[in-house]
């Protein structure tokens, strides 16, 4: 079977999306042929083409303001109408990862991914929505605090390989969520730090 | 001081809309993508680091009475002109996590925030998408620190403008 994976993330360093194609295609197996795109700054045609003889595609994108990110969206936007004549048997996955703790956050996005199937008229496969994203990068995934996203990706893969469709998953790491948020806020404060502001700038009001 | 922002993605040169009242920021296919930097928060807090027409944009949300929103609706959200505004906002709240009904979210930046009334078009909406598109105005709402929120939906951007007139 022929994969796709779509990296959503905008950024250019590694991101959570990138930790996530990682671990998803070491789950999904050496059986398949992997294509991996970076969605930031492709054209419809290079996206679009990203898709020729694809069996199945895994959009992996961060969750921002409760939605897809823009880029991607606009490329979604843009390939609706000839997705069909060149991938017409192809099954969309995605997996959102968002920085609030709960993976549930991501089903708005997911939700949108479906829309865009069902205006594309392509199968819907499953979206997984993964919480704490700041965490990935924390453990290997499937190891210690990110046990429980291994085991999601465990079966989302399952279903990739079957071409199956089912509803979505939501998983977060398995650490305490206030022991999350001391962390996350930790790093904004040593980042900030690290730009020169002091701990009251990061207040600023304008 | 004009305390009503209408951000939109469409051709409204034919509206005729008092200039004291209102600020108008076209969301076109120039402003840039959200390149997930949070400069907006660690480096320039409340405002972009992109340098553009939306620079500016999440730094005037709070001297803003309402947020009149128009956008297509697309797969029962925002289009991409109008979300890339969106993503490149987050400076108007904080890094900063704060529990909300038990979730996860953002504390807010500003004491005062404006209301937010969201116009969304298309052709043959579906009653998914429409539930969608509620549920996403709702999440909005509760994120931006925004109390009171409505949504309309319109079959087309002409029937829209038709509307505000």
């Amino acid at each position: 079977m022929k994969i796709l994976l779509i990296n959503g993330s905008p950024k250019s360093s590694i991101s959570s999306s990138e930790l996530l194609i990682n671990a998803l295609s070491e789950q999904l197996g050496s059986s398949n042929e992997y294509v991996t795109i970076r969605a930031m700054g492709l054209s419809k045609q290079e996206f679009l083409d990203g898709f020729t003889g694809v069996d199945a595609a895994v959009v992996v994108f961060p969750l921002y303001v409760d939605g897809i990110p823009s880029h991607l969206l606009r490329l979604l936007y843009e390939s609706k109408d000839e997705l069909k004549h060149i991938a017409p048997n192809v099954v969309i996955y995605a997996i959102a990862n968002n920085g609030f703790y709960e993976g549930e956050q991501n089903t708005l996005a997911l939700n949108m991914m479906r829309h865009f199937c069902n205006s594309a008229d392509v199968q819907w496969g499953q979206g997984l929505g993964i919480g704490a994203g700041g965490m990935l990068s924390a453990a290997p995934i499937g190891a210690g605090p990110l046990k429980n996203i291994g085991a999601a990706l465990k079966s989302f893969s399952h279903n990739i390989n079957n071409k199956i469709s089912k509803d979505n998953l939501f998983a977060q790491p398995n650490f305490p969520k206030l022991l999350y948020k001391l962390c996350v806020h930790l790093v904004w404060r040593q980042s900030a730090r690290n730009n020169g502001l002091k701990r009251k700038d990061l207040y600023k009001r304008l | 001081m004009a305390d009503i922002l209408i951000v939109h993605d469409i051709d409204i040169k034919g509206l005729d809309l008092d200039k004291d009242k209102y600020a108008i920021f076209q969301a076109s296919r120039e402003v840039k993508p959200c390149v997930g930097c949070f400069g907006c928060w660690l480096k320039t807090p409340g405002k972009c680091v992109i340098k553009d027409s939306d620079s500016d944009f999440a730094a005037t949300i709070p001297h803003m009475q309402e947020v009149i929103v128009i956008s297509q609706l697309t797969f029962g959200g925002l289009s991409p002109n109008i979300k890339a505004v969106f993503d490149r906002s987050i400076g108007f709240i904080l890094p900063f996590f704060c529990s909300i009904d038990g979730e996860m979210h953002h504390q807010q930046r500003y004491a005062k925030r404006p209301s937010l009334r969201y116009l969304l078009y298309a052709k043959n909406i579906s009653d998914e998408e429409k539930a969608t598109a509620q549920k996403l105005v709702k999440a909005n709402a509760l994120n931006l620190g925004a109390d009171n929120y409505s949504i309309e939906f319109y079959d087309s951007a002409a029937k829209l403008l038709e509307g505000l007139k």
